[in-house]
């Protein structure tokens, strides 16, 4: 399967915020190899060829020679079998991560349907204010809103016929009354934490797993046809959020082997491309910080999320926060227990 | 029905009769009635001490007007034409306007400055400017901008009873017009600083200053036959603005749309603008907000360029349609 992978405008000095696109050393439909020229760029203080991340055939020239491009801007589209770094950890006093090529890891589940991993772009969306506050009320993401208004804007009747899963409407209907009845609502989002004490060692493959089979009963709280963990893990790039799709479905011995290589590569700042969409839900392990328990903001489109916390060697403390917008207490408490149980 | 002219001659004589220290001064205020006739018989009924003809010297005017202030009396300075109103410019925003402050409040500038403004007499660019902006850009002054006669009454005795210098913005093509609403007998204030909501509707909400108020009025008329409804405001005195209505309007019809007759570029009806989108009402929007205003030119002499240089009835009326069609 091939991606379409954006070259970006490089950061080139720590004070670098625009470049200049000299030309283009490729054209449409070139085929080219890992390291060839694909165009030249112009900076107040230094002139650079920017390479080919990895094989692929080009697909679209974004800018013009002579545009001034922002960082992190895409200069040209190509399309490669490769899966590459996505993204750039790149901070002030560190090297730059430079864009490179990782090892793809094995495939996780054959037999399925093969979803193509989104790129995102520095995609803008244009909506009417008040487009916006009914999206973020309702849980609608505005990319996924077809515009009909002018300039391609979203108007508040392509908001109010956006299209939710049907299950999720039921819920949403019936939690709107538990919602009015004055649980205080922070950042358009209504939350609600629960907590377990455990008495049980496990690996994060043994909780991934356990808890996307939960899920898996629950299509309406996962909003999609599978079950995607992302695993927050800590590096000194940053927090990085590789997704495990249905780890359920997998062998354990695999799943473990998996875990462990994606973690080595997150910590490195590499994390494949195919691991960065597709979450459903979040899990964040907080004993290494000798934490107990903490509440996390819900990501967008997601209605669980996950801590494991320390609480003594012998036990550990798991906590579940729900989006009060989909699912109820009664639900939550549920969750938590049926993920305890088969811990 | 009473035209703006008698309703301003009207406060006038009420004030003349409630204090002796209400006069009347400016060129041609006198014996002539005024140049378009707004203070009429006055002269002959109060006499040369309260209705005074000036030279022609507009600095002088206002400067006298300022100086009658600060020693007790309550002046009301006629200036024939706005657009005159540079010449007293020092007078205006740099006397008048910051006494009160630089004395430490101990004295006050009872002033009221009236002056017809506007376009549409084919009087050409030096006669026919709209300077709202000028002066509702100076702390110190307030502006009031009436739009029919009854309001030109109630406000201008509240203005003339104000302790502050009061610009008052009168329409020449408003003059010989009667309102929709009768003129109120007696001397009924009408606050300064409180904007009135002329008519209410849920689909659009128009603010406009001045005779623009009453070309949207007819627009507002028009579409309401063909089921779309508009509120419509008139912040009747630009500085100080009152935002409250708009604010609680545009949160229920979710279009906003200004009109004014003056040049778009730092146009007073910007500041509503700029308010709207600052505000937590912002997000009650379904539509980019619509502003129609003068071009950025002198006004031309040539009577179709000087109707195309300001919004008409056919604009408002086209941008309206366009708002409600487009933004759902």
């Amino acid at each position: 399967m091939s991606f379409k992978y954006p070259v970006v405008m490089p950061k080139m000095s720590m004070t670098m915020e625009t470049g200049e696109l000299i030309n283009f050393h490729v054209a449409v439909g070139d085929h080219v190899k890992s390291g060839d020229v694909l165009f030249e760029v112009m900076t107040d203080k230094i002139d650079m060829e920017v390479e080919a991340p990895a094989d692929g055939v080009i697909e679209a020239l974004v800018a013009n020679p002579g545009d001034v491009v922002e960082i992190g801007k895409p200069v040209l589209i190509m399309l490669t079998e490769t899966e590459v770094m996505a993204f750039d950890f790149g901070t002030d006093g560190e090297p730059v991560a430079a864009v490179e090529v990782v090892t793809a890891p094995a495939p996780v589940v054959a037999a399925a349907p093969v979803v193509v991993a989104p790129i995102i772009l520095n995609e803008t969306v244009k909506a009417v204010p008040k487009a916006r506050v009914e999206a973020a009320n309702r849980g609608i993401d505005l990319r996924t809103v077809r515009a009909t208004g002018p300039d391609r804007t979203i108007t508040m009747e392509d908001v109010n016929g956006a299209q939710l899963d049907p299950a999720i409407a039921k819920r949403q209907a019936a939690n709107k009354a538990l919602i009015a009845k004055g649980i205080e609502i922070t950042r358009s989002i209504a939350q609600a934490s629960f907590t377990r004490s455990v008495n049980a060692n496990f690996d994060h493959a043994t909780f991934i797993a356990a808890w996307a089979k939960v899920l898996r009963n629950r299509p309406d709280l996962a909003a999609h046809e599978h079950v995607g963990v992302a695993l927050i893990i800590e590096s000194k790039y940053g927090s990085a959020l590789p997704v495990f799709r249905d780890p359920d479905q997998v062998k354990i011995a695999d799943l473990t082997a998996l875990v462990a290589s994606t973690t080595d590569a997150a910590k490195n700042g590499k994390v494949p491309v195919a691991m960065l969409s597709g979450a459903t839900t979040t899990v964040f392990d907080l004993t290494t910080y000798s934490m107990s328990s903490a509440t996390p903001l819900l990501f967008p489109n997601q209605v669980t999320s996950v801590t494991i916390g320390y609480e003594s060697a012998t036990t550990k403390i798991v906590s579940l926060t729900i989006d009060l917008n989909f699912c109820d207490f009664y639900d939550g408490a549920l969750l938590l227990d049926a993920l305890v149980a088969s811990l | 029905m009473l035209t703006m002219a008698e309703a301003v001659r009207e406060a006038m004589s009420i004030a003349f009769d409630e204090r002796p220290e209400v006069f009347l001064l400016g060129e041609d205020v006198g014996i002539y009635g005024g140049a378009f006739g707004v203070s009429g018989d006055m002269y002959h009924r109060y006499g040369a001490e309260r209705v005074l003809d000036t030279p022609i010297a507009e600095l002088g005017i206002v400067g006298a007007a300022v100086g009658a202030a600060l020693s007790g009396m309550r002046p009301i300075v006629e200036i024939q034409f706005s657009d005159f109103t540079a010449q007293a410019m020092d007078q205006i925003a740099n006397q008048a306007a910051k006494i009160h402050f630089m004395l430490g409040g101990a004295l006050h500038v009872p002033m009221v400055l009236r002056t017809p403004q506007g376009s549409g007499t084919g009087a050409a660019a030096q006669h026919s400017q709209n300077l709202e902006p000028w002066f509702a850009s100076v702390p110190g002054l307030k502006v009031v901008v009436p739009s029919n006669p009854a309001d030109a009454k109630g406000l201008l005795l509240s203005a003339i009873d104000d302790p502050n210098p009061v610009i008052f913005l009168e329409h020449k093509l408003l003059y010989k017009i009667p309102g929709r609403d009768p003129v109120p007998e007696g001397a009924t204030r009408i606050p300064l600083g409180v904007s009135k909501v002329v008519r209410e509707g849920k689909d659009l909400t128009i603010v406009a200053t001045g005779i623009m108020v009453n070309k949207s009025w007819e627009v507002a008329e028009k579409l309401a036959a063909e089921g779309i409804s508009i509120t419509l405001i008139d912040p009747r005195t630009i500085s100080p603005l009152d935002m409250g209505p708009v604010f609680e309007s545009v949160e229920k019809t979710g279009r906003l749309m200004v009109v004014q007759e003056g040049p778009a570029q730092a146009g007073f009806i910007n500041e509503v603008i700029a308010q709207m989108a600052g505000s937590s009402s912002f997000g009650s929007l379904i539509a980019p907000i619509k502003r129609l205003a003068g071009m950025n030119i002198p006004i031309p002499y040539a009577p179709q360029l000087e109707k195309a240089a300001v919004p008409q009835i056919d604009d408002i009326e086209a941008a309206a349609r366009e708002i409600v069609k487009n933004w759902r």
